[in-house]
């Protein structure tokens, strides 16, 4: 008996043995250290990582309604005058302050996305296996490098330029670049990303290098005019755009012929080969893998939508009747009970982008719908106005435009002055892209902003009453700016 | 609550045992004095004695044989082994006898030419034989037996009542009795100092033996603190004792209700008041920033155990650690103080069956004052007609809700709920085993629709002495927990069901639910959400703890433990194609985790030479947890009806798998030591090694020193009739706080779902990384110093005592969560840079404020004043590292820390009310227009931006109340239990969201908005319905006074013992939880929060809370 108790109590003895294991930690499951882009595999999952940041929903990125809101300054976006649209009003009435909680999704979504590019960018040379693939992902990270800054630089202006994936304590007091050295880092990510990128891309929602060829196009485009105003790159932006019309078949680029095809196949996130960067959802894999700027956002309350945002009454007015109006706007709605009314009997009084309006579900913030970014008429319109600002726009540019309006209805334009030709190539992209991310950098560029919030209907809000240059930009998101106030603007 | 007291004047004993003995002693007490002459005879002996280092007991021998005394005692109770030198010549007995006891504190008196040693003066006074009374004598019965206590041992001068009379007898020196009485039918009672008062039927039987159990007062006299045990009265430490006592008129179904408002210093916040809900618990404030502030909970010595899954009928008590000479034996884990758990154990010779059951019905405490549909569409019409747009609704409709009211949505998801709890106990012991078997199981139903929890609790302790030398000790127990939609946040249904318009119907033509609120609400119906939404927990804990415990040598003591408890956690949540929109989706996650501890304890305890009293502790000890994980989840199922049983049927699956592990090793050495009983020093050193930590951070030293002087016992105090006690307490020490999780020195990659895989098209995800948080390698412990003072003090006889405690605690090397802004990726570093300082007061009383024979009025109450200030942060002034409670609505942290500031300080704009008509054009440079919404532009800019944030209150409540009434008036008892917790604002976002047009709601719901400014109604702080207007949340608008004092509990219990039923102790009682709040806060329950994460930067925000319910419960338990 007294045996068994001395064995009992040596074996509790035991178990205090083996300390120094207790000690050490094991943090098996999990990934550490740069050793993790060693393999094509985890520089491939890290590039997955680098996409991922611009298509969080209600998250970061481009997933929701802040997209839009951003950029609602614009003649062809508006609020809700009243009901719970505070902070997109901010924007429409160009009263935008850090406090906005729309401004962060973008600006977080880019800077984690750069933070990803720059892993990759500056690691992928110590990466072991298939050159073409380092390649390809490398190209893929510039690209996404530069996109990300474009559009940090056109909302913000001046941003802090970071080029490092590892944090420093210094990266805490940094100073704004220069919007110049911005885009001197876009140009040469860019021009990196032309030469390491394939002809097709890999995925739908990935880009190739007709891609990062179109990209720089706009950038150019962009650069020409305010705030750079580097007017020679006027002819570069169309070189780009030609190299990109002429070798569509070599990227997989061109029109789809039926509008109403494009915009369906869009909303229902089927790929097209309209698409030049497109970000895509799976809105039927997780709700954090949805598109939430299609579908209730864009409805009217009067069908359950949520009136987030809808085109100005001026803009609708002046839309050229057609094929391409018809299917860009909602104007008849259905109320609970099947009672149809117009627009002008709906709670907000405004027709509706048809465009956004998700068939795939009654009511859904859930969508599969893919987000246009860059698409291939953005590239004969890039064209078409390049050519004209850099001498006299050519036949290839009349040709752009035309099958542009040809396809939504609309009669061919010719012999026109240069500066009726550029008007014309304007309002057909504040038409063709009604919507969808372009307007309000077209007019910031050319310095039109304080044009077309004069004279606004009545109907429609009323912007700030002085208008300054200040506004061209949004303010930096108030969380930055407590803890680096170096970064105010 | 009852604090840890010393009880000098017998007298508060005999009014806790029993009135019967209280008259016995009355009666008696006079003949006591009459006895003392006679003693006098043998003390007056004189001796010739000459010995040196020997124990107590031969010495007493050695008398013995030299006189004709006998000496009756009990080894334990005088210290008998200490060893004692005495050099006696031609001395009186009494001079020796005081020589050696007095400074033990240990009395003696003269029964039957026997001297009686003891530490009580009350058994001394009892122990007189009563006088022969001829009416006794004349009963021809005769009852014979003797009186012992639970290891068998023979107590003398228990008394021995005749019931409803105060004839009676006590037992002799060596326990045995006999007594004349007149019938079989009679009822003895025993009752003596210390121990359950027992009542027998004198029966049939010639002989009666007799074995008392020690009630839990006495046990509660030597009290358990950290690795080891302790006498009340030698403490140093600041320890705050609750034992069942103290709550058993109070239908208790959790630990925390326990705890709440019954140990001052104690802050218990039931915050969410769903089945199963959180709750936050802090002693003496939080100390970390960014860390855990939860207490150690250490239940029968595992440390770490949980303690909301414990069922609260297996707690025999509750120790509260709070300064540092009582939590540094913790090291690095007692820094927010400690709470021992000590479960119940059975008695030997003494079987007992309990069955309890109570069953409850729980409903709202208050409710919302809503709009009718008609008014809410005709209010809603008014602002349409204001900011330009349609109305929404036509007259012909309004007419319609007129006569049919709309939907009631509050209705709709609340409910009145019953509650069932049921309880089966068993305990006893035979030859050296004792045992003790529970069983609970808990079926509550919240008063919201669809929320649910069940419980089940096992539990088996053993304890058994294998011979003189060893004990063996195994406690095992198995919980599982089973809540359902125990969640709250403005997206559950009781937030949504302010938010919807009562014009939207629930249904549509078809019966299904309408998914979408066109006029209100963005988000899901409330009924649906109630009953297409699963969020489904099941908990399961299984703890064993054992150990042997070695009697080396007299004295030194070597104990070895081992506990190891198991926990899983899996989740099982459903989201319907009801509020999933196109589709159904399911999750399974699942979790294990296990820890393994060993504790070896090596104890000497010793007199030297009658004046010093040591106690000295060695304990190694080694903790070594892992965890798994799981999850699974599949999205747009096919068949939804199989909802979370078959994730395989679905368009999309995917999983991620975690694992994580960390150890500690501890060295801790303890000594106590008391001179003269009177000077009390503790001092305790630990080390503990974490593999949290890197290189020399590894190993840290968490030091302790306090002293204790028991002024009642000097000789210049023992005059004073009115004080009992009276001891002043002083410690010092240090303790830590891991505060971070596993791997927080290594810069890990993210690759769960939600942060890494993207989508390349419309069907698929790709698995990507991501960079997460930066790594800090250089980490290293929290460390706090705390300085207690406290004071001891019972007045009166022991019918008040008073408690009071005095702290300052400084938590330096603050982990901090620096939030790192987005153009760096975001996320936190985490940096040793922080220091907080909580300082406090501590006050109890306890009192007896009437006590007659047949009625009696205990009372307690105890208050905590706290001040918390944040001290350093660094090279900055200004912190934001809370996160954005009401994201969406509110787009600022709302909570700041700010050097000087308490943690918990909220961060706002100041809302100065509707700008008025004459003040137009001051608004106008506002864009605002009379009516709006005006806010105090700090910058005067002429804008409201972020620079015109600031602090506007603070959400840590300053003062903790509690107040314990019970009145007993014969078997009837009637319990009045108030909380409260004052000095803090909250942050109604529940009233906001209804009350105004924002992110997650379009209209107002609230009566209230009935109030708002138009002409006519200008008189009023409700903004007015235009364009321009601006409604900030987060604005001294929605910051509300939180203080509340609530009734926890009323209650009114009948006992019936079984001498009356014939067949169990039967005790049946009615009882009221939280039947009256007294609070001028707006919303439903001032205690609920949606902050009840373990940091305490973010305090009390309500945003679709779940609030407390109302109970009234009634319960039967019987004991057999």
């Amino acid at each position: 008996m007294k045996n068994i108790h001395k064995i009992i109590a040596l074996s509790f003895l035991l178990l205090a043995t083996g300390c120094e294991d207790i000690l050490s930690e094991d943090p098996r499951g999990a990934l550490t250290g740069t050793t993790a882009l060693n393999s094509v595999e985890g520089l491939e999952a890290a590039l997955t990582g680098a996409y991922k940041p611009l298509t969080i929903t209600w998250g970061t990125g481009f997933a929701t309604a802040a997209t839009v809101a951003v950029l609602m300054g614009s003649d062809d976006l508006t609020t809700h005058s009243g009901s719970n649209k505070q902070d997109f009003r901010e924007f429409d009435q160009l009263q935008v302050t850090g406090l906005n909680g729309r401004i962060t999704p973008i600006w977080s979504g880019c800077y984690k996305s750069i933070q990803g590019a720059n892993n990759i960018i500056n690691n992928y040379k110590n990466t072991a296996g298939d050159a073409s693939k380092i390649k390809q992902i490398a190209g893929e990270a510039y690209f996404l490098r530069a996109f990300d800054y474009y559009w940090l630089t056109r909302l913000w202006g001046k941003v802090p330029l970071i080029t490092t994936a590892d944090f420093s304590s210094e990266l805490l007091s940094v100073k704004n670049a220069e919007v110049k050295e911005i885009y001197t880092q876009i140009e040469s990510d860019l021009n990196n990303a032309i030469t390491m990128l394939a002809d097709k891309k890999r995925d739908v929602g990935r880009s190739n290098k007709g891609a990062a060829k179109a990209l720089l196009a706009d950038v150019y485009l962009t650069m020409a005019g305010w705030p750079l105003k580097e007017t020679a790159k006027y002819a570069e932006a169309a070189k780009l755009a030609k190299e990109v019309i002429d070798q569509k078949s070599t990227f997989g680029f061109d029109l789809v012929p039926d509008l109403a095809t494009f915009f369906n196949n869009t909303v229902a996130g089927v790929a097209t080969s309209e698409e030049v960067f497109t970000l895509h959802f799976c809105g039927s894999c997780q709700w954090f893998t949805a598109n939430a700027l299609y579908g209730s956002s864009a409805m009217p309350s009067d069908e359950g939508g949520w009136d987030d945002y809808f085109p100005e009454l001026n803009f609708y007015n002046s839309f050229p009747e057609g094929l391409r109006k018809d299917l860009t706007f909602h104007t008849t709605f259905t109320k609970a009970g099947g009672v149809k009314i117009s627009w002008q009997e709906g709670q907000t009084k405004h027709p509706y982008y048809a465009k956004f309006r998700y068939t795939g579900g009654l009511n859904t913030s859930s969508t599969n719908s893919s987000l246009n970014l860059l698409r291939y008429p953005h590239l004969l319109l890039i064209y078409a106005e390049a050519k004209a600002r850099a001498g006299t726009p050519d036949a290839q540019a009349y040709e752009g435009l035309n099958l542009i309006r040809k396809r939504a209805g609309l009669p061919a334009l010719s012999g026109l002055s240069n500066e009726e030709f550029i008007k014309a190539v304007i309002n057909e992209k504040s038409w063709e892209f009604a919507g969808e991310y372009t307007r309000w950098f077209d007019l910031q560029r050319l310095e039109m902003i304080e044009q077309v919030n004069t004279g606004k209907n009545p109907g429609d809000l009323k912007p700030a009453p002085v208008l300054s240059k200040k506004i061209y930009y949004l303010p930096v998101p108030n969380k930055d700016v407590t803890v680096n106030p170096n970064i105010g603007n | 609550m009852k604090r840890i007291r010393q009880f000098k004047n017998p007298l508060i004993r005999i009014m806790k045992l029993s009135f019967v003995h209280l008259l016995w002693i009355a009666s008696f007490s006079t003949i006591t004095m009459a006895k003392d002459g006679y003693s006098q005879e043998i003390l007056d002996k004189r001796i010739t004695l000459e010995q040196h280092n020997v124990e107590i007991r031969k010495l007493l021998k050695n008398i013995e044989d030299m006189t004709d005394v006998n000496f009756v005692y009990s080894s334990a109770s005088i210290g008998a082994e200490q060893k004692v030198s005495i050099s006696a010549r031609n001395l009186r007995l009494s001079q020796i006898l005081d020589e050696i006891f007095k400074s033990r504190n240990i009395l003696y008196k003269i029964y039957d030419n026997k001297i009686i040693l003891t530490k009580n003066k009350f058994r001394l006074m009892n122990l007189i034989k009563p006088p022969a009374s001829p009416i006794l004598n004349a009963f021809d019965k005769v009852v014979k037996g003797k009186v012992r206590d639970q290891n068998g041992d023979p107590l003398p001068g228990v008394s021995i009542v005749i019931k409803n009379t105060i004839k009676g007898t006590t037992t002799s020196a060596d326990g045995s009795y006999s007594l004349n009485v007149p019938d079989d039918n009679t009822i003895l009672i025993f009752s003596y100092v210390g121990y359950a008062t027992t009542e027998k039927s004198a029966g049939g039987a010639a002989t009666l033996d007799i074995v008392l159990s020690q009630d839990e007062k006495s046990l509660s006299e030597v009290v358990v603190v950290g690795y080891g045990t302790q006498k009340k009265s030698d403490l140093t430490g600041a320890i705050s004792s609750i034992s069942p006592k103290d709550y058993e008129e109070q239908p208790i179904i959790r630990m925390d209700q326990i705890l709440q408002g019954r140990a001052p210093g104690v802050q218990v916040i039931n915050g969410v008041g769903g089945p199963g809900g959180n709750v936050k618990i802090r002693i003496r404030g939080a100390n970390s920033i960014q860390g855990d502030n939860n207490p150690l909970y250490v239940i029968d010595g595992y440390v770490g155990g949980d303690l909301f899954d414990l069922n609260p009928d297996d707690i025999e008590s509750i120790q509260v650690l709070k300064d540092a000479s009582a939590t540094a034996v913790y090291g690095s884990r007692g820094a927010n103080g400690v709470v021992l758990v000590t479960t119940k154990k059975g008695s030997l010779n003494k079987s007992v069956l309990t069955v309890g059951v109570n069953y409850s019905m729980q409903d709202m405490i208050k409710d919302w004052d809503v709009l009718s549909a008609a008014e809410f569409a005709e209010i809603a019409n008014k602002r349409s007609i204001a900011i330009g747009a349609t109305p929404a609704f036509s007259q012909t409709q309004i007419d319609e809700f007129r006569r049919t009211g709309g939907t009631k949505w509050l209705d709709e998801v609340l409910r009145t709920a019953p509650m069932k709890d049921y309880q089966i106990g068993m305990s006893g012991g035979g030859g050296k085993t004792t045992y003790m078997v529970s069983f609970n199981h808990l079926d509550q139903e919240g008063i919201v629709l669809g929320s649910s929890l069940k419980r089940y609790n096992l539990r088996a302790n053993i304890n058994s002495q294998i011979n003189k030398r060893i004990d063996l000790r195994m406690n095992v127990s198995a919980t599982r927990r089973n809540s359902l939609n125990a969640s709250d946040n403005k997206s559950a249904p009781l937030g949504q069901a302010l938010m919807w318009a009562p014009t939207t119907p629930i249904r549509d033509a078809n019966g299904n639910f309408i998914k979408n609120d066109p006029t209100s609400s963005i988000s899901v119906n409330p009924v649906a959400l109630a009953l297409d939404l699963k969020e489904h927990y099941f908990n399961t804990i299984g703890n064993a703890t054992g150990g042997i415990n070695f009697k080396i040598l007299e004295g030194l003591t070597f104990d070895v433990g081992v506990a190891a408890n198991y926990t899983s956690s899996q989740f099982r949540g459903l989201r319907g194609v009801t509020i999933n929109g196109t589709s159904a989706s399911a999750e399974r996650n699942f979790s294990e985790g296990f820890s393994l501890q060993n504790t070896n304890n090596l104890t000497y305890r010793k007199v030297f030479g009658g004046l010093h009293s040591l106690t000295a502790t060695a304990v190694y000890e080694t903790i070594a947890y892992k965890s798994t994980g799981f999850y699974a989840g599949a999205s747009g199922l096919i068949f939804p009806g199989l909802g979370y049983d078959n994730l395989s049927l679905a368009n999309t699956v995917s999983t991620s798998a975690g694992y994580s592990n960390n150890g500690l090793i501890s060295f801790l050495g303890r000594v106590n030591y008391a001179f003269k009983e009177k000077y009390l020093l503790t001092a305790s050193l630990r080390r503990d090694g974490s593999s949290k930590f890197q290189g020399d951070n590894k190993y840290s030293v968490f030091p302790s020193l306090g002293f204790g002087w028991k002024i009642s016992e000097e000789s210049f105090m023992k005059d004073l009739t009115w004080m009992q006690s009276f001891k002043i307490r002083g410690s010092y020490g240090v303790t830590g706080s891991q505060a971070i999780g596993s791997y927080a020195t290594l810069s890990t990659y993210l690759s769960d779902a939600y942060s890494a895989t993207a989508p390349f098209s419309n069907s698929t995800l790709t698995p990507g990384i991501i960079l997460g948080n930066p790594a800090n390698l250089a980490l290293k412990w929290e460390t706090t110093s705390q300085l207690d003072l406290g004071a001891d003090l019972s007045l009166n006889k022991g019918n008040i005592e008073i408690g009071f405690d005095y702290y300052i605690k400084n938590t330096k090397d603050l982990l901090l969560n620096d939030k790192l802004p987005d153009y760096v990726g975001g996320g936190v570093i985490t940096r040793n840079v922080g220091q907080v300082q909580n300082k406090g007061v501590e006050l109890y009383i306890n009192a007896t404020p009437v006590q007659r024979n047949d009625f009696h009025w205990d009372s307690g109450f105890n208050i905590s004043f706290l001040s918390n200030k944040v001290v350093d942060l660094g090279k900055i002034d200004t912190l934001f590292t809370g996160s954005n409670v009401g994201g969406g609505l509110a787009t600022q942290s709302e909570f700041v820390l700010v050097k000087g500031q308490p943690m918990g300080s909220y961060w706002g704009l100041t809302y100065l009310g509707v700008w008025q008509a004459n003040q137009a054009d001051e608004a106008a440079r506002y864009g605002s227009v009379p009516g709006d919404a005006r806010y105090l532009d700090l910058d005067n800019n002429g804008i409201i931006n972020p620079k015109d944030y600031h602090i506007i209150g603070t959400g840590l409540p300053k003062v903790s109340l509690g107040w314990n009434n019970t009145f007993t008036y014969k078997s009837l008892s009637l319990n009045l239990f108030t909380q409260g917790l004052l000095g803090f604002d909250k942050l109604n976002y529940t009233y906001a969201v209804s009350i105004s047009a924002n992110a997650n709601a379009r209209e107002a719901t609230l009566a209230d908005i009935r109030n708002y400014y138009r002409p006519g109604n200008e008189n009023t702080d409700v903004p007015g319905f235009s364009k321009s207007n601006k409604n900030f949340v987060q604005s001294t608008r929605f910051l509300e006074k939180g203080d509340f004092l609530r009734l926890k509990n009323i209650s009114l219990s009948y006992a019936l013992p079984k001498t009356k039923s014939k067949f169990a102790d039967i005790k049946i009682f009615l009882s009221g939880t939280n039947l009256l709040t007294f609070t001028r806060y707006r919303g439903i329950d001032p205690e609920a929060t949606n902050i009840t994460s373990s940091t305490d930067v973010n305090q009390s925000i309500d945003l679709g809370t779940y609030p407390n319910a109302k109970i009234y419960t009634a319960g039967v338990t019987f004991k057999f």
